[in-house]
């Protein structure tokens, strides 16, 4: 069947709910940055500031070079988060399926069927963002489309105020003409491995086989082949039922580029994240490392767990992994997170010679005997060695 | 040298029946698309049926000329459309941009300009247009920016409804849109005056009286013609109205359930047994 997804996408949404609580900075350049220190990173920005050329992550201190009269602001989660759910109840009666970003005024519906009750998807877009308007105060970009990616995409062909329809069977046609950077999911590493192949625009990628895509792209390349063309079959997920993640983080008091204290910490989030883990009977497949460097700079990557694990010991090696990956600088870090995800039941599989179970069941019984000391005397009873340098 | 006039016929009115829009998925349920059609088959598929359309999503956002012109290909090169005028042009006016917006949209629909398969361009204002002086100089400035487009005006407020609006509309060949709805205090009548010789539009929207202000178009426009009443409008209205203008439109807003085309088809049925069509 066809479906028919609504993206409606407040731009700048933490400038525009500000505007909305104070109005001396309608039409004026807002920046929105935690702690007011010249080395602070610009969390959000108007569009005004945009123009200047101020870009989210820039530090303060050149931010204010590049736009004098902006009025800079710290961050409220807490107002973010109410005017997140205030746009959710103005949605929640048209659709079940409604998949909303952490406070940054994105969401996608999925209105598929409902033409007989609601009438046309684009006169419900329409009238949802007239609602949102008059109720909130909010001035949403809305695109309608067959698929997350088409409605992503149209959102961003409009920003930062307006509307777009993409049509069934017109998804190549609109994407066609687009440089890649537009496209969601085309991350920078396949920005600049296309660029060097000097494609950069979507129409001559489409131009390239699955087969000429594999050589270069490998595994990834059936994932860009399908972008490119605009076929995207994810489903918008019900509210409240995102994937399983777990996601720590930690911020570090002094910024710091030593290993080993890079490394205690690491296994502080890793143990936080196991203990998570076993409580609700789960295993990661897969561990994404983020790093903030102290000039607002910020590097993810990830690895691979074969088999799922939750043993503190076997994640922190995956985690070490995507350490090493992400770690390439020499600019000291200031923030580090740890996310665990595609979370699945631990693997019932054993393993096949007698020395690699011994093994196994032997870091399971130090993790089980930890988690039992903890239960009984509190979650800082016991630490492994190697995280006190934390 | 002889200079005798001979006497030319007036040529037969062109008549065209369609409905306003063509791409709804109940009309798959309701038996007019093939199961399976997809949207993007639809007007490929509608063309089969009829030769002319009203283009609804015009409204809810600028037409962009790549967009138009791949819809265009897809029909015959005789089916021609009539595009409704954006709605921060009509509905919601900004009174810093709407001259800007007037050339996007001439740029969007640049291509039905250029294939001749333009019929109109519909400028429906609401209710809540009155005939003020504010809105009258508006519409007069509009007017002018869409000079040398085939425009068509409907009103939904009755204040419009004066000899002097339609004087200027005729001074102007402007066509002025006649309606069907429900008879309801406020609402512009129900009139057969031409006041373009190059073109008459007819919009039926239903004469759904309970459901027209509930705000959802599933109620508005759930409504059947029958017989009788399509007749009514072939004999009295439609039939004055073709001896007036070269060219007519007519279609049909009534789209749930798929009840637009088939008293599309109806009507076109009764035009041709009365040798209009």
């Amino acid at each position: 069947m066809e479906r028919s997804i609504i993206h409606l996408n407040i731009a700048d949404f933490a400038v525009a709910v500000e505007r909305l609580i104070d109005h001396r900075l309608i039409n004026r350049p807002i920046l929105i940055v935690p702690g007011k220190a010249y080395r602070s990173a610009v969390y959000d920005m108007s569009d005004e500031a945009y123009r200047s050329g101020i870009r989210k992550g820039m530090l303060l201190g050149r931010a204010m070079q590049l736009c004098r009269d902006a009025a800079v602001i710290t961050p409220h989660p807490d107002r973010y988060d109410r005017a997140m759910q205030s746009l959710l109840k103005q949605v929640l009666p048209y659709s079940p399926l409604i998949e909303s970003g952490h406070g940054d005024g994105h969401l996608f519906m999925d209105i598929t069927g409902t033409h007989r009750l609601l009438g046309p998807p684009m006169d419900v877009a329409w009238r949802l963002h007239r609602q949102i308007k008059n109720d909130l105060g909010l001035n949403p970009i809305w695109s309608v489309a067959p698929n997350k990616l088409m409605a992503k995409v149209a959102s961003r062909l409009v920003k930062p105020a307006g509307e777009y329809i993409v049509g069934s069977g017109d998804e190549s046609d609109v994407l066609a003409p687009l440089p890649l950077c537009l496209v969601p999911g085309i991350e920078k590493n396949d920005l600049i491995r296309l660029n060097e192949f000097n494609l950069t625009h979507v129409f001559q990628v489409t131009a390239l086989s699955l087969a000429q895509l594999q050589l270069p792209f490998g595994k990834r390349a059936p994932f860009i082949y399908e972008t490119m063309r605009g076929i995207d079959p994810s489903p918008v997920l019900p509210l409240g039922q995102h994937p399983p993640v777990i996601r720590v983080e930690h911020e570090f008091s002094q910024d710091t580029n030593d290993a080993p204290i890079l490394e205690s910490h690491l296994y502080r989030l890793v143990e936080q994240t196991g203990q998570c883990l076993r409580k609700r009977r789960l295993a990661a497949r897969r561990i994404g490392l983020f790093l903030s460097y102290t000039d607002g700079k910020r590097c993810i990557r990830q690895a691979w767990a074969r088999p799922a694990t939750a043993n503190d010991l076997d994640l922190f090696e995956v985690a070490g992994r995507a350490l090493s990956a992400a770690w390439k600088r020499r600019v000291r870090i200031r923030h580090m997170g740890l996310v665990c995800d595609r979370l699945v039941f631990p693997p019932a599989q054993m393993a096949l010679f007698e020395n690699d179970r011994q093994h196994s069941e032997k870091r399971d019984g130090i993790v089980s005997a930890m988690d039992a000391i903890r239960h009984r005397f509190g979650p800082g009873s016991i630490h492994m060695g190697r995280s006190l340098a934390a | 040298m002889d200079h005798t006039h001979s006497h030319t016929p007036k040529p037969p009115c062109r008549l065209q029946v369609g409905t306003s829009g063509y791409s709804y998925t109940e009309w798959i349920d309701a038996g007019f698309y093939p199961p399976g059609t997809r949207t993007g088959n639809m007007l490929a598929c509608y063309a089969e049926t009829f030769n002319t359309t009203e283009l609804n999503y015009t409204w809810y956002q600028m037409p962009r000329s790549r967009a138009i012109e791949r819809m265009r290909r897809k029909v015959p090169a005789n089916f021609t459309f009539a595009a409704k005028l954006t709605r921060t042009l009509t509905h919601e006016i900004d009174t810093n941009t709407w001259r800007m917006q007037v050339a996007q949209y001439r740029d969007g629909i640049a291509p039905l300009v250029q294939s001749r398969q333009l019929a109109a361009i519909l400028l429906q204002f609401p209710k809540s247009f009155p005939r003020t002086m504010q809105n009258r100089k508006y519409l007069a400035l509009l007017l002018d920016e869409l000079a040398g487009l085939p425009a068509a005006v409907e009103f939904r407020h009755a204040s419009w409804a004066t000899d002097r609006v339609f004087a200027e509309l005729e001074r102007r060949k402007i066509t002025l849109v006649a309606v069907d709805e429900p008879n309801l205090p406020g609402l512009f009548p129900c009139l057969d005056v031409v006041t373009s010789p190059n073109l008459f539009y007819i919009r039926f929207h239903g004469r759904n009286t309970k459901g027209w202000r509930c705000g959802n178009m599933q109620k508005q426009f759930d409504y059947h013609y029958n017989d009788a009443e399509l007749r009514e409008w072939s004999d009295v209205y439609i039939k004055t109205m073709a001896d007036n203008a070269r060219s007519g439109i007519i279609f049909f807003n009534n789209h749930v359930r798929a009840q637009a085309p088939d008293n599309a088809v109806h009507l076109t049925r009764i035009l041709t047994e009365q040798g209009l069509i």
